[in-house]
């Protein structure tokens, strides 16, 4: 064991949510430095992906892509890599062009004069990733959020600022969404998606990453469950499999991503989570809880 | 291909379980003030409420309040006016209703501020819901009005 060793937990509003950091590192001002490092790069994710702000990449992208190149920031790039990757590997259960379809519901900002499902090819295949981190739209109707992605992918950046920092341990939740680095398991609590206010199941995090959807409820109104804020694809109307899934894997990115796929696809998103070697659980539409064979949560019920 | 496995349970099972309230201290006011204004100190302005700094500057200490939700929070101004960092002190989330599982309640008992604060058997890791920011985001467009029309 070091002989010494400081520990901080800190909160940010941050991403929409709030995004808690807690660090255990060599000396206090360690672990001050690599708190601070962690947020900031929260920060630069929420300023290049935010879909309100009208100066990030992803607005930028919707407003000129479709009638030239744009350059973004390489963490741009990667996270519009990552989202086609998983996009095709799940049939287009996860689909990042359900933007339009966020509006019409009011969880996005703007009105749609896009008929993304009315369209001759899926808009996702409109995205192109170009050389030198450039992308285009091929298509003037394409609006993409990066909503179902972004804040795993703020949460593995978050992670990684705390490792280069030279943090021993750590843990990073943005609102739900969190990943864990260090010798010791946390313990994480997931709630019922059906009732807020009750666990659901509880689960051991090392060296993983955790993600959780559900049909949206705001505490600050009331702890009832209202319309979830997962698009289904193909018919651009909320998704009705699951009343809310988790989902454990290496990067929060997936983890993240991989939660809309089971809201969306339920028990048919089994091959796309065992293609990224993910775990999970989810309360289906009749109220059942299924869990993969690998999942390694303990169920509150059970115990 | 992972194979699923289906649990059906009484829903009243599940539900026998509450959440527990979730209260966390981040920071004091003491420290807050010092990360805004490395090396300032303060003068009272507003008794436990407004500091203005030595450096230039003002800092706030403030409450947003939901059904649900109490963030205590700190908002340092610099001498331009502008918003220099927002930190969350407290944070306490509850539903309303107190916790009713026995099982669930006997691990506090006996833990005192003298115990290690055991980061990782804590009870507050939770997934599974999102809690919006926005009453924060409003809590600090209510400081920078008041700071506006008071020492502007």
């Amino acid at each position: 064991m070091p002989a010494t060793s400081a520990s901080l937990r800190r909160a940010q509003a941050l991403l929409g949510t709030f995004v808690e950091i807690d660090v255990t590192a060599a000396s206090r001002s360690c672990a001050e430095r690599a708190v601070e490092a962690a947020f900031s790069a929260v920060a630069d994710v929420h300023r290049l992906m935010s879909f309100h702000d009208a100066d990030s990449d992803l607005s930028r992208l919707n407003r000129t892509a479709s009638s030239g190149a744009v350059p973004v920031h390489p963490w741009t790039y990667a996270v519009l890599e990552m989202a086609l990757q998983i996009n095709r590997h799940t049939d287009g259960a996860f689909d990042i062009t359900v933007a339009p379809a966020l509006q019409r519901l009011g969880q996005l900002p703007g009105v749609s004069d896009a008929t993304s499902s009315a369209a001759d090819i899926p808009a996702v295949d409109a995205i192109e990733l170009l050389a030198d981190q450039r992308v285009r739209f091929s298509h003037p109707s394409v609006l993409i959020d990066l909503g179902g992605i972004a804040k795993g992918f703020a949460v593995d950046r978050a992670i990684a600022a705390l490792q280069d920092c030279g943090a021993r341990s750590a843990m990073v939740n943005a609102g739900g969404d969190l990943a864990a680095f260090g010798p010791e398991a946390r313990i994480v609590h997931i709630r019922d998606p059906r009732s807020p206010d009750r666990l659901l199941c509880q689960a051991e995090v090392r060296d993983r990453a955790l993600a959780s959807s559900a049909r949206r409820f705001d505490p600050f109104r009331s702890a009832e469950t209202t319309e979830t804020a997962v698009i289904e694809p193909t018919t651009q109307m909320p998704a009705r499999a699951a009343h809310g899934a988790t989902v454990c894997a290496d990067k929060c990115m997936v983890a993240d991503a991989l939660t809309k796929v089971v809201m969306v696809a339920g028990k048919r998103a089994a091959a796309a989570l065992a293609r990224y070697q993910a775990s999970a659980i989810f309360v289906s539409s009749d109220g059942d809880i299924h869990t993969t064979s690998d999942w390694q949560g303990v169920l509150q019920h059970a115990a | 291909m992972s194979d699923w496995l289906k649990w059906t349970a009484p829903v009243a099972a599940v539900m026998s379980i509450a959440a527990p309230a979730h209260a966390i201290q981040y920071m004091s006011v003491e420290e807050a003030q010092k990360t805004a204004f490395p090396g300032a100190s303060f003068a009272e302005v507003q008794a436990g409420r407004v500091w203005k700094a030595s450096s230039g500057g003002y800092f706030y200490y403030d409450h947003v309040v939901g059904k649900h939700l109490l963030i205590d929070y700190t908002v340092a101004i610099g001498a331009d006016g502008r918003v220099r960092r927002v930190d969350i002190l407290n944070y306490r989330e509850s539903y309303g209703g107190e916790v009713h599982d026995p099982s669930w309640l006997a691990q506090f008992v006996g833990k005192s501020n003298s115990n290690e604060v055991r980061v990782n058997s804590d009870i507050r890791n939770i997934s599974g819901a999102t809690l919006s920011s926005t009453h924060l985001a409003e809590g600090v467009k209510k400081v920078l009005s008041y700071h506006a029309s008071h020492f502007r």
